[in-house]
């Protein structure tokens, strides 16, 4: 399984850290790694702005954030003698800002303080920024055929704009040859376990495929594949559940081949009232202390669907850097205290 | 001493085994050769409890102790009966386990930390009550009240791979994020590291089914929580204090389900334990927490507990214990019970019930009270002794060998409940599949 080892035991991988700031900051692998990232962002934009996208700044705190799942933390802040929260993702804000526009994202930055076992899967920051984007009146196929082209487009750009860079850390562009070459495969979550299964991995049909699991899978395929439809109790209360098949969410993840694991983790929204009310209780939520959001749904909010793209995770997949603080300039591992 | 009391409680026993010992299995030593011992009269109220209504019943004929005898090369004794048991996917020394004490004024006191010693001195593991972080803070607002007080305690005084510490959480809990906080805690690691966390969803309690955890505080600590709390000025005098409500919180069959898969999905490397109230449901309730994925499912008798509960729910409402484990029949997992545990016997009939394990609640506050460093050992010693004692004259030699045959009730052998079809694991089954019409509806109460 993923976490049999212990946090506190030193792996080879817990040996690979960042250096210190100023080293950090001043290696020409840092440098690389940043101008990939800069024309990553800005393909980004160019592209939303062409589907007819509307930038909006998020939020950096509120009174209750994305609840999240794998045991990550949420950090507080007193506000006012309140207790707030720092986002973990806007996907509340998201949803709410389906009120102004039908098409919306934000390039947001994110804390989750991940449990300290993650310090070793090479992907896990505890401060990192995600492209998060929501469509009104979208379904999941429309949510993840728009992942597939944002992705294509931003490789293609990056390939194009910043060669250099990527010669210089050393990343064949035939490597994307297979993202390229025509659509994306397609795995439910039901076939994801049992390819696990026939490569004799442990993994639970009833929960999240297990970093170690999305690995093998990762390294294993040449060109990105989606996992869809995963099991309710190992995502968010707002992915929706199927209405034809009671259990399963309308929802996925984009994983990249090669190792790098998940990129993109998306899905159709519940609107619903009601529905978000006792799927808040199904994942031991206290309705609660999410008054300002349900007041919203209340009022109505369009039906949609949407994703975060990781852009640490997506950059490090096109510079083939090995750990995912490379492409962070600030970088904080799970577990560990940095500037 | 605090001079703690334990109303319908028998608690002056508990203090004589916390301050004696072994010794307290037995009539007065005084007393050897003087006196002759009987039975005493049946009491002339007929209880309503299963449990205290059954007797123990040796058979003649002990097939088991043959093979014990042949085991041993000897004839067996009643100090051959092992009494290490697998409590909700740990070790443990015994058939027994600390219950959750919570964020009372007893639950959250020095008594707490001190219990929680000695139950790491025993090898059992040790459940801490919900609303201990919302009320009492994470690291202890004084230097003995917080959780992380009580783990300290328990984990400095156990051994390696036995035992377990399981921390409850709350609807009001969530909101403090207890288990992700204590998840990332390199403070709990050890106990991450040899399997031996494990987090309690806690649906409900017995001292006030379908109520949530009520605590009396004073006006400043009730200051603190008015956010995440519901408090009412049940007495209307300032220095009297305010009843503090946590929410009992919603569940379906889907919610329970739901929320023990996203344990398990969330925390893989801890066990999930689940408290029921003695519910009239509690049948199917411990069936779809089993088929989700618990690791244990507590039920608690309406038998009381260390919180602050309406005098109606303490004697009207809920199940009694036996008739909850009646109503479960032969358990599907690891099944725990507690409510007015002290002593060998209703520990031996718990388990012939179908139980794993008993929880000490009130018995282990009153014995840490009535000796900080010793009381709960020597009461746990002398359950222990009984136990032996009375497994071995059952003709049985481990925990798990016992069962319904074990007990006699006026009228008959105990009317078990057949096992009900265990609800499949897909996600898809929104519901629970009861079993054989044999089951009584559960207004029937199916008394004997």
């Amino acid at each position: 399984m993923q976490m049999e080892h212990s946090a506190g035991v030193v792996t080879a991988e817990r040996l690979d850290r960042p250096p210190t700031p100023a080293r950090h900051l001043s290696s020409d692998t840092t440098r690389a790694a940043m101008r990939v990232q800069n024309e990553v962002l800005r393909a980004v934009r160019a592209f939303l702005a062409d589907e007819g996208f509307v930038e909006l700044l998020p939020p950096v705190i509120g009174p209750v954030t994305d609840p999240g799942t794998r045991g990550s933390k949420q950090l507080d802040v007193d506000y006012y003698g309140h207790r707030y929260k720092v986002m973990t993702s806007g996907i509340l804000y998201k949803q709410a800002s389906l009120l102004a526009f039908d098409k919306l994202f934000f390039v947001a930055p994110n804390v989750r303080a991940e449990p300290p076992e993650t310090c070793s899967t090479r992907r896990h920051l505890a401060e990192f920024h995600q492209i998060d984007l929501e469509v009104a009146g979208a379904g999941q196929a429309e949510a993840m055929a728009l992942a597939e082209q944002l992705l294509v487009h931003v490789v293609r750009q990056v390939l194009v704009a910043v060669p250099d860079q990527l010669d210089l850390l050393g990343r064949d562009p035939a490597g994307f040859a297979g993202l390229l070459d025509g659509p994306f495969d397609v795995l439910t979550h039901r076939q994801a376990v049992a390819a696990l299964h026939a490569l004799r991995h442990p993994q639970s049909p009833d929960t999240e495929i297990a970093w170690t699991g999305e690995e093998l899978l990762s390294e294993r395929a040449d060109r990105p594949f989606f996992v869809t439809d995963y099991p309710k109790g190992s995502r968010g209360f707002y992915d929706r559940e199927s209405r034809t098949e009671p259990g399963r969410l309308c929802n996925f993840d984009l994983i990249a081949p090669g190792g790098y694991g998940e990129l993109v983790s998306g899905s159709e929204r519940e609107a619903d009232y009601a529905a978000i009310v006792t799927r808040m209780r199904e994942t031991g939520e206290n309705p609660a202390k999410y008054l300002w959001y349900l007041d919203v749904i209340r009022g109505g909010i369009p039906p949609s669907a949407g994703f975060g793209m990781g852009l640490e995770r997506l950059t490090r997949f096109l510079t083939g850097l090995p750990s995912v603080w490379q492409v962070n300039a600030y970088p904080k591992i799970p577990g560990e205290v940095a500037p | 001493m605090t001079g703690l009391r334990a109303a319908g409680f028998p608690a002056e026993a508990v203090r004589a085994r916390a301050l004696a010992g072994a010794a307290e299995a037995f009539p007065p030593l005084a007393a050897y050769g003087r006196e002759v011992f009987g039975a005493q009269p049946p009491a002339r109220e007929a209880t309503a409890d299963l449990l205290d209504a059954a007797r123990l019943v040796p058979p003649v004929f002990m097939p088991r102790r043959l093979e014990k005898l042949i085991d041993l090369g000897r004839e067996p004794l009643y100090s051959d009966v092992d009494l290490t048991a697998r409590v909700g996917g740990f070790a443990a020394a015994l058939p027994v386990f600390l219950s959750a004490f919570g964020s009372t004024r007893l639950g959250s006191s020095e008594l707490a930390v001190a219990a929680s010693r000695q139950a790491g001195a025993l090898g059992i593991p040790m459940v801490i009550g919900e609303n201990v972080v919302p009320v009492n803070g994470y690291r202890g607002r004084s230097a003995t009240t917080g959780l992380l007080d009580r783990v300290r305690a328990y984990v400095e005084a156990t051994t390696d791979h036995i035992g377990g510490v399981v921390v409850q959480q709350s609807t009001e809990d969530a909101d403090a994020e207890v288990w992700n906080l204590v998840h990332s805690d390199p403070a709990v690691e050890p106990l991450l590291a040899t399997g031996r966390l494990g987090f309690e969803l806690k649906v409900g309690q017995g001292a006030k089914p379908g109520l949530g955890g009520m605590t009396v505080l004073d006006g400043a600590a009730a200051g603190r929580v008015s956010e995440q709390y519901a408090l009412d000025n049940v007495w209307h005098a300032e220095e009297a204090g305010v009843l503090r409500s946590s929410s009992p919180g919603t569940f379906t069959e889907e919610i329970l389900r739901q929320q023990i898969r996203l344990m398990r999905n969330n925390f893989p490397r801890v066990k999930v334990w689940v408290k029921l109230h003695p519910g009239r449901d509690v049948a199917a309730a411990a069936e779809v927490a089993w088929a989700a994925g618990a690791d244990a499912v507590t039920v608690d008798g309406a038998e009381g507990g260390s919180g602050w509960a309406p005098r109606a729910f303490l004697d009207h409402v809920g199940l009694p214990l036996g008739e909850c484990l009646r109503r479960i029949g032969r358990p599907a997992g690891c099944l725990l019970a507690t409510g007015r545990m002290w002593e060998g016997v209703r520990t031996v009939k718990a388990l012939a019930l179908g139980a794993t394990a008993v929880g000490l609640g009130r018995a282990a506050l009153v014995a840490a009270d009535t000796d900080p460093r010793e009381g709960l050992r020597r009461l746990v010693a002398v359950l222990a002794l009984e136990a032996r004692m009375l497994i071995s004259a059952l003709g049985k030699y481990t925990v798990d060998a016992l069962d319904a045959d074990d007990l006699w009730l006026p009228g008959g052998t105990v009317p078990i409940a057949e096992p009900a079809a265990v609800a499949g694991s897909s996600p898809a089954h929104s519901t629970v599949r009861l079993g054989p019409s044999r089951r009584p509806p559960p207004d029937q109460g199916g008394q004997p």
